[in-house]
């Protein structure tokens, strides 16, 4: 049982999704038990043998955070490496490749640019593309495509590289589980014979060029289900193009050094180094007039995903009223690519060594990052933050020029963020609409420098203190009751489904359907009404002209909104006294929004959108907004599940912080 | 162009012209790349200042003869301010085009340099441009916390030609400076239009002491290595207060014109952490006796701070105290400069008894503390150690002002018929 093997109930590569998997599965027997009602004993033994799991567990969980914490918090390594010694002279690169079940390598002309033998990670197929003229390697990924859709992953990437470029991969462990029709036919393509009937546990290694000749290939099958393929080594040569070959013959100009500069040093980015017809790498949006925040600078947080970075850098410099000068990107740790992306878009980049670990690393670098941009514009009054995995929605800026005087003026706000943790496209309709809510969203927000400078950088948590910035940053001690104001479409986007908390599952059922906002030059409706007295006015009245639903309906159902479009509705919800979330947090559960804590409410109501209505939920008697409930009506009680599943939530909540 | 002085061509030596010439291209160069610069050499200034009045009343006036670009020297100093410009491949290449040879200087960016390890791209501090027999100096300026601009020392890198030109005599790059912004003027002198600062004569005066200390945010960090930082409610309400507290004290002096610099344990504060000590009690202030003016306490009381006591008189031993909010107390001492020392007085109200802190002659330099351009001594670690002992870099959280002190002395005792004068308490 200390032997890690691919289990088909484990399914996230992450450690942590990984343990939690094995609580579900534990869940899961218990259930099992009850069922077959085999009585104490069994039920003793059972537990016993759990336990000794779980100890076993939790064990190798610690050594695992020993063996991670000297890691850092993504899980790419890309050219970690310097480049290898120049080859150009020489005409033919050996290149050796091995694959097996506990490790990879790969070595070119006796050079090892790959080697993976760490216990319980780097499963899945590994991909490195070489430069067909340097022999340099340009890009170095994992695809656990033992795990599902990290095939359609490692497609993208396949398409993004450009032809001519040499291509080699190897497996580790398993790579064919969830190793789609789709991506063999890619391989196919590519001129593998074996991909097409890779199957469970094979070793495979592959050497060939995008678009051309293939070097080499070596497949083992596995014998049996429990066993693994016998390891295979594939020795083969390369021939090198001239440089003039695999290079693109780009205009020369300032950006098109730029450009050169980036391409020849890495791949993956697809269009932007194509020859013919490249994407650009400047967008000259429009501006905005009386653009409000255009000397507001701009913190990008970033740690090593220069792929995440790349397309988040994109958006924001196509973001109307954006000003390239005042944008400052963080790097946490001495990152080569993430460097190399921010150079070829012209921006300046600051590099920060790593401190400390995990959580509190990622603290530390904002504060880092925070205190740096205060100290690089001096004048600025507020900085805006961004993180290296969010879309930047066309009028970003413009929502908040709208909107950033009344964090000048109104002492009560904490902060203006682009994201509605409640804003799902189910649950979201109109973008000029904004809210004010008692908490933090992040992902996209605005910092007042006083607040920062006066308040949060002299008390920020401490490297040994191995906090979440953003969950100190909720704590009451820090926020004092303020609130912060949102829209009600968000005007950023999550993308990124590896970071230190999440995976693709946790994604997938929380952030992909988030509605983002498409439509430029959103009007915001009424923007004075969200000052602090100004906005109970507005909640007062619209209470006052909201339809009470029918409470003896289940609010779960469809069928509890009438079918209507454009009106208000206000149902109620018992909550005993301001921090009593049981039934808003079943009742999020089944509107399938932000559940695995508190979001979006202000004074004990929420406000989102079902059905195209505005609908307001109210919990009473905690919320001051009770006495609108005409008496004839019986708040609802929702239960909350029973114990176990419950118990399961909380490491659940742990995962969802984002990163 | 045709663009030059007969005079030029004929009176004035090739060696006049050349310099007229190669300031004429550079501002050629420069206008053809947007690029804002401003004069900022002293010799040409103090030239100008002599006609400022001339100068300003007829901004495009044709000159006579070429009297101030042509002036003998071997540098022509300008001034760049970062955010107005960034940073471009096609002006060096413009230059080059010109005939310039050039020179870049740069270094790592000090706003990142309180950072704990962040590593910014290097920035640029001073570009030399060559030209036959003259060269221009540009200097960029940054702007920093405390509402200043800086610029960085000129420190030539070992692949660096040292011969380029005489380093040694460029005015500016011995030291970073710290300046407060110009307003600036743009008058035609020598039939070149460039913008100067709009009052020559003090860009002078704040020229001949601009000199700017870095806070050594090294050891600051290797000090809380050692001491971890206060982090508790009342530490960081302590350092909010002191540090408003401070900022209205420097308003109020710099209204009053009236030079102050970190002493005691707040000059302390910023030289052993870059911070302000949690655990003091006031902020501290010294003021040489030369500046006292009579309006200080009442502007104080103006802004707020109403006199707590006052010690001393203006012949010997002043020191004022005022109230600052939640007990938080500002202290100004009164420095009195004798030939081979500095000192200032100290009182003990109950028995009248004086003391005398004794400090080694220092000169003051800028430096940016709490988000304010004050000034501490040049000199710091001497000042330091005579106050504090050699024991300083180790917190002592017991002080007695009487005792404690490594520089205090006797100082015998008021004569009672004074102590109404000399000891008042509110």
């Amino acid at each position: 049982m200390d032997e890690w093997k691919p289990n088909p109930a484990v399914k996230a590569h992450k450690k942590r999704s990984w343990y939690l998997a094995w609580k579900y599965k534990l869940m899961n027997q218990r259930a099992l038990r009850k069922l077959c009602q085999t009585g104490a004993v069994l039920f003793l033994l059972v537990t016993v043998i759990v336990n000794i799991k779980l100890i076993l567990d939790t064990r190798r969980a610690a050594y695992e955070e020993e063996e991670e914490s000297a890691q850092d918090y993504d899980d790419e390594m890309l050219n970690v490496e310097a480049p290898r010694h120049p080859v150009n002279n020489k005409k033919v690169l050996d290149v050796e490749v091995y694959s097996s079940r506990s490790k990879v390598y790969v070595a070119v002309d006796g050079t090892t640019v790959l080697e993976d033998e760490a216990r319980e990670q780097g499963r899945g197929i590994h991909v490195i593309v070489l430069n067909q003229a340097t022999g340099h390697v340009m890009a170095k990924r994992v695809f656990d495509t033992y795990s599902p859709h990290e095939d359609e992953a490692m497609v993208l990437f396949l398409n993004m590289v450009a032809r001519g470029r040499i291509l080699i991969f190897t497996i580790k462990d398993e790579g064919s589980f969830h190793l789609k029709e789709t991506a063999k036919n890619v391989l196919k393509s590519l001129g593998s014979q074996v991909a097409p009937f890779l199957s469970w546990r094979d070793m495979w290694t592959f050497v060939g060029k995008k678009g051309g000749e293939v070097y080499g290939e070596k497949h083992a099958k596995s014998p049996a289900l429990s066993t693994w393929g016998d390891p295979v080594l594939l020795k083969t040569e390369v021939h090198l193009t001239s440089v003039e070959d695999a290079e693109c013959h780009w205009p020369d100009t300032e950006l098109n050094r730029r450009r050169k500069r980036f391409c020849s040093k890495v791949e993956g980015y697809g269009s932007v180094c194509s020859c013919k017809d490249p994407t650009p790498i400047e967008f000259n949006p429009d501006p905005l007039k009386d653009n409000k925040v255009f000397d507001v600078p701009v913190a990008v947080i970033a740690g090593n995903r220069p792929n995440y970075l790349y397309r988040m850098l994109r958006s924001l410099l196509s973001a109307q009223g954006v000003n390239p000068q005042m944008i400052t990107v963080f790097i946490d740790g001495y990152y080569e690519e993430p460097m190399d992306v921010v150079e070829l878009f012209g921006l300046s980049g600051i590099q920060h060594t790593p401190i400390s670990i995990k959580n509190a690393r990622v603290s530390q670098h904002y504060k880092a990052s925070l205190t740096a941009t205060f100290n690089l514009f001096p004048d600025a009054k507020f900085a805006v933050v961004l993180e290296e995995d969010l879309d930047i929605s066309v009028d970003f800026f413009s929502f908040l020029s709208q909107s950033i005087h009344l964090l000048e003026e109104d002492e009560s706000l904490y902060c203006i963020s682009a994201w509605n943790d409640q804003g799902y496209e189910h649950t979201a309709e109109d973008p000029s609409l904004l809210y004010r809510v008692e908490t933090m969203p992040g992902l996209g927000w605005v910092l007042r420098k006083s607040l920062y400078k006066d308040e949060l950088e002299p008390k920020w948590p401490t490297p040994e203190k191995l906090w979440d910035w953003d969950m100190w940053m909720r704590m009451p001690e820090q926020r004092k009751g303020r609130e912060c104001i949102i829209p009600d479409i968000s005007r950023s986007y999550h993308f990124g489904i590896v970071g230190l908390n999440m995976n693709g599952y946790f994604h997938e059922a929380y952030f992909k359907k988030h509605k983002f906002n498409t439509v430029p030059n959103v009007q915001l409706k009424n923007v004075e009404s969200l000052r602090k007295d100004n906005y109970e006015t507005e909640i007062h009245r619209l209470l006052g002209e909201a339809e009470v639903l029918d409470h003896s309906k289940n609010p779960c159902e469809d069928s509890f909104v009438p079918d209507t479009e454009g009106k208000v509705y206000v149902m109620f919800i018992r909550m005993e006294q301001e921090a009593d979330f049981t039934t808003w947090t079943q009742l999020a559960k089944c509107l399938h929004i932000w559940d695995l804590d508190v979001r979006g409410n202000h004074k004990g109501l929420w406000r989102l959108f079902r059905k195209k209505n505005h609908f307001l939920v109210v919990g009473v008697p905690a919320s001051p907004y009770s006495s609108k409930k005409p008496s004839s009506v019986t708040p609802i009680y929702m239960e909350p599940p029973a114990k176990e599943e419950g118990a399961v939530a909380v490491p659940a909540v742990a995962a969802a912080e984002q990163t | 162009n045709g663009a030059a002085f007969p005079k030029v061509r004929g009176s004035q030596s090739g060696q006049d012209s050349t310099r007229w010439h190669v300031v004429r291209k550079f501002l050629g160069l420069t206008s053809s790349h947007n690029i804002p610069v401003y004069l900022i050499d002293p010799l040409i200034l103090g030239l100008v200042d002599k006609d400022i009045e001339q100068i300003r009343s007829s901004p495009d006036g044709p000159n006579p003869e070429c009297k101030y670009f042509c002036a003998p020297r071997d540098f022509t100093t300008f001034a760049l301010l970062d955010k107005t410009w960034k940073y471009e491949v096609g002006l060096f290449r413009t230059a080059e085009k010109m005939g310039f040879q050039w020179l870049k200087i740069i270094n790592k960016d000090p706003r990142l340099d309180g950072m704990d390890d962040l590593s910014g791209m290097e920035i640029p501090l001073h570009y030399i441009f060559k030209l036959a027999s003259h060269a221009i100096h540009l200097v960029v300026f940054y702007e920093r916390s405390g509402n200043f601009l800086w610029h960085g020392p000129l420190r030539l890198k070992q692949h660096m030609d040292r011969k380029f030109v005489p380093f040694q005599k460029l005015h500016f790059g011995r030291y970073p400076g710290a300046y407060e912004k110009p307003e600036l003027l743009l008058v035609s002198i020598d039939d070149l239009k460039v913008q100067i600062p709009k009052n020559p004569s003090s860009f002078l005066e704040e020229m001949s002491h601009s000199r700017f200390l870095e806070c050594r945010y090294r050891e600051a960090r290797a000090f809380f290595q050692l001491y971890p930082d206060d982090t508790s409610h009342d530490a960081v309400e302590f350092r909010k207060k002191a540090k408003c507290l401070l900022h209205l004290a420097a308003l109020t002096l710099n209204n009053l014109g009236v030079k102050f610099w970190l002493s005691s344990g707040t000059c302390l504060g910023w030289y052993r952490q870059c911070n302000v000590i949690p655990h003091s009690k006031d902020v501290d202030l010294g003021i040489f006796i030369r500046d006292y003016k009579a309006d200080i306490i009442p502007a104080f009381q103006n802004a707020g701070l109403p006199l707590k006591h006052k010690f001393g008189k203006v012949e010997d031993s002043l020191e004022l105290s005022f109230q600052g909010e939640g007990d938080v107390k500002l202290d100004i001492f009164f420095f009195y400069e004798e030939d081979d020392h500095i000192w200032n007085g100290g009182t003990q109200a109950k028995s009248g008894k004086k003391f005398k802190y004794l400090f080694p002659k220092f000169t003051l330099c800028w430096t940016e503390f709490v988000e304010l351009k004050v000034h501490v001594p040049c000199e710091t670690l001497q000042y330091v150690e005579a106050n504090y002992g050699p024991e300083w870099k180790v917190p002592v959280k017991t002080w007695d002002w009487k005792s404690s002190p490594f520089n205090v002395q006797d100082n015998g005792v008021w004569p009672i018929d004074e102590w109404d004068n000399v000891i008042q308490i509110y």
